[in-house]
């Protein structure tokens, strides 16, 4: 073996696992729920009642009931925070030379680094947004049900989405950023677990990695357009907005 | 500066450049970023040189080496260069030219002078360290060899009969892959390897499959992948594939890369289920 | 035994093959090279390697044929024990090379293909690509990096050699080497050295060889006392592409695929080459050499394309000599094969070959010659005795030469595909050798030797570096090489005349007597290249003057050396009767000559200048006969010449009886 004394660090021992697991977590789950989530997000846009639908399927994942928490943490939070502290590493060890060597894969390297980071800041945004767990620090906007109405759900998300200019591109550069990163992972997945070898065949992955990629980021922009335009006016006011409570906004 | 594969250029477009830069001018100018040993600081000098019909870089430095005067009339000491073949076979002499990593003796000026309008720009490669001037020590390129056991370890060199038998198609996939000299492109323009990582490269990735493949050589195929999975092996490649696009041998070094991730793969699963 | 070392100069082919071979005899290897051993000259190789292999054989050739194709392309210079034990060993060598993974071209079968190279009438060699040596080095390359990771060889890359180390017995203990980085000099211990340190080609300025040819090591053991044998046979092969920095070689597979040479029969016709028509074309070695066509040995291509361009003033080019290497016609099949040796034109010249003919023209190649080594002739065999302490000894006991750097194998004229072979067989074969030695070494280990030798030879380098480094004059190191490699290139190259010739050796004088004066634009102690540079000029400069004084005391015609001035006339009559005197006269002389010629120069330095020598060539297997490709009258001197062979038989035969 190449180093047979040196008393190794754990990272080290199982280094091949450990990134094997990295690109793996990263598209099943955590890639596989932002589909979900886009999907069950673009459901806003459905016809009929506005907002009934994402009451619905939202609904569906809470009936889960208590083991919603459990399943979030172990197939979501957990290893979206390992994909992401890696994540860095695998950053902060890479020096870019996009400037220098401008190819499209290379620019393509670049931004996955780039957009990974987006992603990160982004999902802990929006986690202390909208989850319930964003509450004790002023946060988790969003209601599944109140008296106010059924489409509460719907009715919640779009109020923190509208609440500030700014909030609707954050989300947009957040969920293309996201969306990028699952998509050219994909693509580089497939490369590193020896799927696509030949230029030809990774070259026909990539138009199927882009257009999964277009699609995904259309959902997810269709969602927040949906959201983004919801009309407030009718239903009744809510409670616990986010950004009322930080910056004590006045109701 | 953008680096331009060689092979872009159009013929007649070049002609026409050429014939241009001839008329227009007599001399051009090189700027080589220099350091007088490994502990010394960078400087940069100009040359200017009389301009001659089929120059190459390797040229210009001769004519440096004959006349180490700058272009602000300046006595300097030559500058220092690795070369050898001139004929893009040995890999001596590469380094960065206008940005981009390739062989000096390849490196027509005609091309430079095209990339960019300013002087053409030298520097040594930055992933090694600078031993003098455009001269750096490329061992640890050596040394991932000796890691990665690229060599067959035949019994003797007594007469034991030819060796196996390889098909059409088998010696077509050995040979491109047998042509890397460790030349360096591929890792200086490779974004994970730096001083913070420990990859070890795609050209040694890609002997390590090299020997794999070969019937007689997959003896150590463990082994090889023992050390590619290992820190600083194939899942350090990130994928910016810029190594198969500066390579200038033309080695397929991603269908390694991923052929190195198969192998890896299915290497540790087995290891997973006790074969 | 494990204590015993033995330093190996030179990381080529040759240098290589040693040193795995010895390792794998469990000997301690020192190896010296002033390039990564990767990067040595071999690479450059683009052919392939000969030998006899089953293909061939199937059409009656043998070991025999290949042993008498190249001592009759080498016009019989080369002794010929060595080259018949060669030609025995190329098919196991091929075989070791296709166990350690060479990439050889295959058949559809799986078998190594082979191609038809110079000189031969039958498929010898076996290629990759057409990067062969490239392909050859790299297997060495891997199997001592072997040895290097079990401890058995240690490498000390960018190590120049400075000299061998001679106790005062004469036997050599050791060598100087300086590191090219810190210009550190130090001294290694060796109970056996190996010289495997290649050509001088930089001698010619611009030649196909690379920047570490300058012949420095060669010139450095010569001074020390080996002999330099045969330098003035220096190969210029015919097909090279001219360039500023380099003459870049075109390799004979280009030909040996079907490449042909040709020129428009008007001079300089500025037509696109592909609108000439065929009748408009002259292939001038087609035409001249019916049998051989485009693949006549090296010096006779290089002699026509000389001939046509100067002599008929039908160079393609007005301002710059050239012809054409077509491959235009050839199927893309083919094509694919030379794809390697097609990229280097098209990268350097701009043009794509594959559709425009090339324009090449000869260049400098290769030392035939070489430092002088010995061998002992196995009676049996006619070969050489394996192991024997005499193989590929110079003349100072432990120094031992291979590869192109000793003279022994290809005589006046060096077959393509032979060197590659002559190279990786040195190689393997002076292990054996070596192991023997060292096991019965009269003067015990080199560890023995006392320190004070070694820090002698270390203070003496150190001195030398240190006058060079003094000297103050206005010479300048590059103007001098440049001076030099002119006035060897016009003057003894491919025609040689003896007035030129001395005009040469007046301005080697000249050059000498300047080089006192030179002065280094660099002074310092770190990487240094401008002083190894000019240290390495000075060696040039001797090894100029042992090439030119060679051809100039060799009134002859022979191989590479062609000197007009002593060619045999060849017969012209139309008349039988005639044609057949003449033929008779043809072969008279052609005795005389060979009674006289058919010698190997031997050069000694000494302090007061280079002595020559000469030495007779051992013809035991084949006796020579003329080299007629081409000549008009082939036949019938080939007739009256055996009938004058069988004549001295039977007159020996008599006077014996008597």
């Amino acid at each position: 073996m190449a180093h047979p004394t040196e008393s190794v660090s754990l990272q080290d021992k199982h280094y091949f696992l450990i990134r094997r697991l990295h690109s793996l977590l990263g598209l099943v789950p955590v890639g596989a729920f932002l589909c979900v989530h886009l999907l069950a997000n673009a459901t806003v846009l459905a016809p009929g009642e506005p907002g009934g639908e994402f009451q619905k399927s939202i609904e569906r994942i809470h009936a889960l009931g208590p083991f919603l928490v459990p399943v979030e943490i172990v197939f979501i939070f957990l290893p979206l925070l390992f994909h992401s502290l890696l994540g860095f590493q695998i950053v902060f060890n890479s020096e870019s030379n996009a400037q220098q060597y401008r190819y499209g894969s290379n620019i393509r390297f670049m931004l996955q680094r780039v957009t990974g980071i987006l992603a990160f800041v982004f999902i802990f945004y929006h986690v202390w947004q909208m989850h319930w767990f964003g509450k004790p620090v002023g946060g988790g906007a969003f209601e599944l049900h109140s008296e106010s109405g059924a489409a509460t759900g719907a009715i919640t998300t779009a109020q923190a989405i509208q609440h500030a200019w700014w909030i609707a591109p954050v989300y947009g550069v957040g969920v293309l950023s996201c969306v990028f990163h699952l998509a050219n992972g994909l693509w580089t997945s497939l490369i590193t677990w020896g799927i696509t070898i030949r230029p030809q065949s990774q070259r026909i992955a990539g138009y199927v990695c882009a257009t999964f990629g277009v699609i995904l980021g259309l959902i997810g922009m269709g969602a927040l357009s949906g959201f983004r335009t919801f009309d407030l006016k009718s239903p009744p006011p809510v409670v616990g907005d986010a950004h009322a409570n930080i910056a004590d906004h006045e109701h | 500066m953008l680096c331009k594969n060689r092979r872009q250029y159009d013929a007649k477009e070049l002609e026409a450049a050429s014939a241009a830069i001839i008329a227009m001018a007599k001399t051009f100018t090189v700027t080589v970023q220099r350091q007088d040993n490994p502990h010394g600081g960078k400087y940069s000098e100009s040359f200017e040189l009389p301009y001659e019909p089929g120059m190459n870089m390797t040229t210009v430095l001769q004519r440096i080496a004959a006349n180490p005067v700058t272009s602000d009339h300046q006595t300097s000491a030559p500058v220092a260069y690795d070369a050898c073949c001139l004929e893009e076979i040995c890999g001596a002499c590469t380094m960065v030219i206008n940005g981009c990593v390739r062989q000096a003796c390849s490196a027509l000026i005609d091309n430079l002078l095209q990339e960019s309008t300013g002087p053409i720009d030298v520097k040594p490669m930055s992933k090694f360290p600078v031993v003098r001037d455009l001269v750096v020590n490329r061992k640890p390129m050596f040394e991932s060899l000796k890691r990665v056991k690229a060599w067959i370890a035949v019994d003797g060199y007594h007469d034991l009969g030819a060796g196996p038998r390889v098909s059409v198609p088998q010696q077509e996939e050995a040979y491109p892959l047998s042509r890397c000299m460790t030349c360096g492109c591929c890792v200086e323009a490779c974004p994970q390897f730096n001083d913070k990582s420990s990859f070890i490269g795609p050209a040694a990735i890609s002997q390590a499959i090299l020997f794999n493949v070969h019937p007689t050589g997959s003896i150590d195929r463990e082994h090889r992948l023992e050390v590619l999975t290992s820190p600083g092996g194939i899942a350090d490649c990130g994928n910016s594939q810029n190594c198969v696009k500066v390579c200038p041998k033309e080695i397929p070094l991603t269908d390694s890369i991923a052929k190195a991730g198969r192998d890896t793969t299915l290497y540790k699963l087995r290891q997973f289920f006790g074969r | 035994m494990a204590h015993q070392n033995v330093v190996v100069v030179g990381g080529g082919l040759a240098g290589l093959a040693a040193a795995m071979r010895l390792a794998e005899a469990g000997l301690h290897v020192d190896l010296i090279s002033m390039v990564p051993v990767k990067r040595s000259h071999s690479v450059c190789a683009q052919g392939g390697i000969n030998s006899v292999n089953e293909y061939t054989r199937q059409q009656g050739d043998n070991e025999w044929l290949h042993l008498d194709d190249t001592v009759y392309g080498g016009d019989f210079l080369q002794h010929q024990p060595p080259v018949k034990e060669m030609c025995d060993w190329a098919p196991r060598v091929i075989d070791l090379l296709d166990r350690l993974g060479v990439t050889f071209n295959r058949t559809n079968e799986g078998l190594r293909d082979q191609r038809r190279f110079g000189g031969t009438l039958y498929k010898r060699t076996a290629f990759a690509g057409a990067t062969t040596g490239q392909q050859l080095i790299y297997a060495l390359d891997e199997q001592v990096r072997r040895w290097e990771a079990d401890g058995l060889v240690d490498k000390y890359e960018y190590w120049e050699f400075l000299g061998p180390i001679l106790d005062d017995q004469g036997q050599c203990r050791g060598v100087v080497a300086q590191d090219m980085f810190s210009m550190e000099i130090r001294s290694f211990r060796a109970d056996a050295v190996v010289l495997a340190t290649g050509g001088c080609g930089l001698v010619y300025g611009r030649s196909t060889m690379s920047m570490i040819c300058t012949g420095g090591a060669a010139a450095r053991a010569f001074r020390a006392g080996v002999n330099y044998a045969n330098g003035e046979f220096i190969q210029v092969h015919p097909t090279a592409i001219p360039g500023t920095d380099k003459l870049r070689l075109m390799s004979e597979s280009a030909r040996g695929e079907g490449g042909r040479v040709w020129v428009p029969k008007k001079p300089q016709d500025d037509r696109d080459p592909m609108s000439i028509p065929a009748s408009e074309r002259y292939y001038f070695l087609e035409e001249r050499y019916p049998e051989y066509g485009n693949l006549v040995p090296r010096d006779i291509a290089t002699r026509e394309i000389f001939d046509v361009c100067v002599n008929l003033n039908l160079s393609v080019e007005q301002d710059r000599l050239c012809v054409y290497l077509d491959v235009t016609e050839l199927p893309a099949t083919t094509l694919k094969k030379l794809d390697g040796i097609l990229e280097i034109y098209e990268k350097f010249q701009g043009d794509n070959p594959r559709v425009v003919p090339m324009k090449i023209f000869p260049a400098v190649h290769y030392s035939m010659g070489g430092l002088w080594a010995d061998f002992e002739r196995d009676d049996k065999t006619g070969g050489m005795v394996i192991g024997s302490p005499r193989n590929h000894l110079s003349n100072v006991p432990g120094l031992y030469v291979i590869g192109e750097a000793d003279y022994q194998y290809h005589g006046g004229n060096r077959l393509g595909a032979n060197s590659l072979l002559s190279c990786i067989f040195t190689g393997l074969f002076v292990a054996p050798t070596i192991e023997n030695q060292l096991t019965s070494l009269k003067n015990g280990s080199s560890n023995d030797a006392p320190a004070s030798l070694f820090d002698g030879a270390v203070a003496e380098h150190k001195q030398q570096m240190a006058d060079l480094i003094a000297r103050n004059g206005d010479e300048n190191p590059y103007q001098l090489h440049l001076e030099l490699g002119d006035s060897m290139t016009r003057n003894v190259t491919v025609v040689r005349r003896n007035k030129d010739i001395e005009s040469t050796l007046s301005k080697i004088a000249e050059l000498t007597a300047r080089y006192k004066h030179i002065s280094l634009a660099d002074k310092g102690n770190w990487t240094n290249q401008n002083f190894s540079f000019t240290r390495a000029l000075g060696d040039m400069l001797l090894m100029a003057r042992v090439i030119a004084q060679g051809a100039l005391q060799r009134d002859e015609c022979r191989g590479a050396h062609f000197e007009p001035d002593f060619q045999i006339t060849a017969p012209d009559a139309d008349d039988p009767a005639t044609l057949r005197k003449q033929a008779t006269t043809w072969c008279q002389s052609f005795k005389k000559k060979n009674e006289q010629w058919l010698k190997s120069t031997i050069a000694k330095y000494t302090p007061d200048g280079v002595e020559f020598s000469y030495e007779d060539v051992d013809t035991s297997l084949i006796p020579p006969r003329p080299r007629t490709y081409g000549l008009k009258g082939a036949e019938i001197i080939g007739e009256v010449w055996s009938e004058m062979l069988a004549a001295a038989d039977s007159d020996k035969e008599a006077k014996v009886g008597t």
